[in-house]
């Protein structure tokens, strides 16, 4: 490793970025798993509402004894809809304060390499050893992190803005769709990020 | 970090390869540590590149993962207008001095102009703080310059596409990072656009190209005045022609030039299988145009119409009228007016729905006819700019050549010379030059497309006219009326002279009355058609004339042009002689007549500009002649053989002694005679002798040689000729001559007994 001073600060802010990011990532996680059970249970609702539109209620005798039941029944399962969407949005808050952290964090580093970046050179930040990736790579890994949050972030919250409640079978279809959105983007790219920093982490 | 000094003064060579799919949406440039080295970057610098085709784009410097120098790769995430549409495909190679380091201060405000996506399903504009913040998360982070076009990611949520950026505070020029501090504010006006793109160069269509343009021009720049005359504007075109002449490629040309957007959908390509299916998607179309007309000038051209819109009516045909039905409503526009140009084109007018042939559906009927002379020179120019073309070609020449042929095949023509000169010339490789024995050599393969499936027209085999012996009188005769007016048009036009329209050649049998026209069509350069009974008689009523009109047709296509009606006594009737009743030779003959001297042409066969001048050669190089030859000109109709239809009556006689000395010359030329022959002696003796017998004479006497002398005979003596003499009859005979010669004087002289 090159002793020089300012490739050792753009190491030292690495070393304090990438913790922040393992953290960040733990309650990102968690804050997913926390918003399955609230889809589902909303996908339940949209079912009911759908069964209550195609009930008949003035042909069931049984029925016919509560006056204006289908609009309340539907009442009662909007305002538990929308009790629900709140607590997704406020998931969704949280998702956004993960990003903005990390964005935080990667934007100093970049920034710190960005004051050093003169007196480094561009040979010693390519340059890798046995048990520390470039500083190159783990910047790049950085913005692609940071990317990564950005980005799945934006489609969680343009998927749940794009509910209606006029339109049952969009919100039937939300589990499925929000499991795309994690499909589509590389789950493991942290993880493996971590991953691979973690014996420079432990230097 | 000093710039290198390599051996190329401009920087080193970078292989430009396609970006790997992790990059995409990064914005990253992709470069190898020397090239880091040389522009002298840091990681994330931002990086202005030239790209190869003029447009430039701005990236963020990354190294690559390999390390390995002389190659590039880039993400054309923001990039000028033009560049990012061809941005996927990008190839080739960049110098090191095309990346240019640029400075990239943080912005505090920045002004964009935001292209939104298409709605997929609901239509309906999104919020403009919406837009605002999809902006803003699109472009944080990033390096933009002022001019570019930031593209979003593909993939990216959001209802913004695209973001022109068009200023802020301090200039993004050459850039500028946009943070999440910059406060982003959408522009008010549209970008101006950068520059007027510039004409395709379209060749010896402008008329056409006119009234399209103008379709597509008035309600842009006159809104106002057309409201105040209460007008609609005319929305439909109808273009015709044969296939291959440009009319997609014109569309096209217009479209792109009037910066309209064009939504070109193919007829046969809406088809479905199921009923109903085809109204649907027809449906569809419209809808989409009708989006599209929307956010600016929209066009939509329905190619091949004459598949979705066939006429109605007729059994079977219900779910075609369904179609067309919808076709014609939609045009009509139910709901409300119709704000698309609709353009269709078609090749067989005759074969569309007349109901869609009124103003209000498709207003205007645009006649693209296969290129004239000038036309021709005019395509030939265009495609030719772009090619290396030795100096020496003459493109007049070429237009002269290619009668009938159309802009494909012109294109075609122009290919293989290209391909001619690439396989063919081992003088230089790397820069190949087309001359002009390239495009001669192209013009043997490449036939016109409309002869593929003509009728009549031939591969003659060239004949040289110093083949044929004697006859030099009929010989010059032939070559004042055919070849003169194609070779000399302004001597023609400075004496008052008008082409002649026909010629008759008539005499005995076997006096090379067919050997002449081949000479003919040999030696002047025109198309030639040759119609026989069997092309023209079919069982069918009506076909037979249907045929001989269709030859005509096509022969006016591909003016000048020679029809050449061998035997024409078997193929016409009579109407004078004999018989009353109406049969297919009279039938024919009216429809020849009708060719030969109609009142004028059929609309669709409308060729070159009709508002022009005319220069006389295009004037002249428009008829088509008439070459009929018989041996029984006594039993043609006399409306046939007046001036005007076939003005020229050439008798060819029998050849004389001199004649039968060149013709058995001719005939001797290829055969080993013995000294001992005298072709002259034999001339005297053969009187009464056609052309042909004498070419047989030769040909026995040959045999006779073999015959006698054994196969391994050198030479053909005299007395083979003589003993051969005495077995071949003449054909003619003295009677038979008396006739043909008299034919027309006894005519006229009865005919000044009666008055």
């Amino acid at each position: 490793m090159t002793q020089e001073p300012s490739l050792l600060a753009v190491q030292e802010a690495l070393k304090k970025c990438f913790p922040v990011v393992k953290e960040q990532q733990g309650f990102w996680q968690s804050t997913l798993n926390d918003c399955q059970p609230l889809l589902t249970s909303l996908r339940n609702l949209a079912e009911q509402l759908q069964a209550t539109q195609n009930l008949r209620f003035e042909e069931v005798p049984a029925l016919r004894a509560f006056p204006d039941l289908k609009e309340r029944l539907k009442r009662k399962q909007l305002s538990a809809g929308d009790t629900i969407l709140d607590k997704l949005l406020e998931r969704l808050a949280d998702l956004l304060k993960v990003r903005d952290t990390v964005s935080s964090q990667v934007e100093q580093v970049l920034q710190i390499y960005k004051q050093h970046a003169d007196t480094i050179g561009i040979d010693a930040v390519l340059q890798a050893s046995a048990v520390s990736p470039s500083v190159a790579d783990m910047l790049e890994w950085l913005q692609d992190i940071e990317r990564h949050y950005r980005h799945s972030y934006l489609k969680r919250k343009y998927l749940l803005s794009s509910i209606h409640w006029g339109d049952l079978a969009s919100i039937q279809a939300l589990p499925r769709a929000w499991d795309r959105v994690l499909e589509d983007e590389h789950q493991d790219r942290v993880q493996d990020t971590l991953l691979s920093v973690s014996f420079f982490l432990e230097e | 970090m000093a710039p290198d000094s390599g051996p190329f003064p401009e920087g080193p060579l970078l292989k430009l390869l396609p970006l790997e799919a992790k990059d995409l949406g990064t914005q990253r440039c992709r470069l190898g540590p020397a090239a880091l080295r040389a522009l002298g970057a840091h990681l994330g610098s931002a990086v202005r590149i030239s790209l190869p085709d003029g447009g430039s784009c701005l990236c963020t410097a990354w190294p690559r993962r390999d390390g390995a120098d002389g190659f590039v790769q880039l993400d054309a995430l923001c990039c000028s207008p033009g560049a990012a549409v061809r941005a996927p495909g990008l190839r080739g190679t960049l110098r090191l001095n095309q990346l240019r380091l640029v400075p990239c201060p943080p912005l505090r405000r920045l002004t964009v102009w935001p292209v939104l996506r298409e709605p997929d399903s609901a239509p309906g504009t999104p919020s403009p703080a919406a837009v605002l913040e999809a902006a803003q998360e699109l472009l944080r982070n990033r390096p933009v310059s002022r001019g570019l076009v930031v593209a979003a990611p593909p993939g990216a949520p959001g209802p913004v596409a695209a973001l022109h950026v068009i200023g802020g505070a301090p200039d993004p020029e050459p850039a500028g990072l946009v943070t999440p501090r910059t406060s982003i504010s959408l522009g008010r006006e549209p970008p101006a656009e950068a520059e007027p793109r510039p004409p395709v160069p379209l060749g010896g269509l402008s008329e056409a190209a006119d009234s399209l343009r103008e379709l597509l021009r008035l309600p842009l720049l006159y809104p106002r005045a057309l409201a105040a005359l209460g007008l609609a504007v005319p929305r439909g075109v109808l273009l015709s022609g044969p296939p291959g002449v440009g009319k997609t490629q014109l569309v096209r040309a217009v479209a792109g030039e009037a910066g309209a957007e064009l939504l070109a959908v193919s007829a046969p390509a809406l088809q479905g299988s199921r009923p109903g299916e085809t109204e649907e998607n027809v449906r569809r179309v419209f809808q989409r145009a009708r989006e599209l007309a929307r956010r600016g000038p929209a066009l939509l051209f329905l190619d091949e119409l004459d598949a979705l819109c066939p006429r109605r009516g007729g059994a079977h045909r219900a779910p075609e009228s369904r179609a067309v039905a919808q076709v014609l409503t939609l045009l009509d526009g139910v709901d409300g007016d119709r704000d698309v140009v609709v353009v269709a084109a078609t090749n067989r007018p005759d074969a569309l729905d007349p109901a869609l042939r009124r103003p209000g559906r498709l207003d205007r009927e645009v006649v693209i006819g296969t290129p004239t002379l000038k036309q021709r020179k005019a395509i030939l120019q265009v495609i030719t700019a772009k090619m290396p073309i030795c100096s020496q070609v003459d493109l007049d020449l070429l237009a002269d050549m290619t009668v009938g042929y159309v802009g494909a095949d012109l294109s075609a023509l122009c290919r293989e010379a290209a391909m001619h000169a690439l396989l063919h010339s081992e003088k230089n490789q790397d820069n190949p030059v087309i001359d002009q024995t390239d495009f001669l050599e192209a013009f043997k393969k490449i036939q016109p497309s409309s002869f593929r499936s003509a009728i009549g027209l031939m591969d003659i085999k060239p004949l040289d006219w110093d083949q044929i012996g004697g006859l030099e009188d009929v010989k010059l005769k032939l070559k004042q009326s055919i070849e003169w007016p194609l070779k000399y048009p302004q001597e023609f036009v400075r004496m008052g002279l008008t082409q002649p329209k026909g010629l008759l050649l008539y005499g005995p049998p076997g006096c090379a009355k067919t050997t002449l026209v081949r000479a003919l069509a040999t030696s002047c350069h025109c198309s030639f058609v040759s119609v026989s009974g069997a092309d023209l008689f079919s069982p069918f009523v009506g076909d037979s004339e249907k045929v001989l009109s269709q030859v005509f047709q096509q022969a006016r296509a591909h003016t000048p042009a020679i029809v050449f009606l061998d035997e024409i006594d078997s193929i016409l009737g009579s109407r004078s002689v004999g018989k009353t009743e109406c049969d297919v030779h009279e039938r024919v003959l009216s429809v020849l007549l009708n060719e030969l001297d109609g009142v004028g042409l059929r609309s669709t066969e409308r060729r070159g500009n009709k508002s022009e001048q005319q220069d006389f050669q295009e004037v002249l190089n428009r008829s088509v002649m008439i070459v009929a030859a018989t041996n029984r000109p006594d039993v043609l109709d006399d409306a046939l053989l007046r001036p005007g239809r076939i003005d020229k009556i050439i008798y060819i006689p029998p050849p004389d002694e001199k004649g039968r000395l060149s013709i058995l010359k001719v005939c001797t030329k290829n055969m080993p005679l013995e000294s001992d022959v005298s072709l002259a002696d034999l001339a005297a003796e053969t009187c009464f002798f056609s052309g042909a017998d004498l070419t047989n004479l030769c040909k026995e006497a040959a045999l006779l040689a073999l015959q006698e002398d054994g196969l391994d005979t050198a030479t053909v003596k005299q007395e083979h000729f003589l003993k051969s003499l005495k077995t071949v009859k003449p054909s003619l005979s003295h009677k038979d001559l008396t006739l043909y010669e008299n034919l027309f004087q006894k005519q006229d002289f009865a005919d000044l007994e009666d008055i």
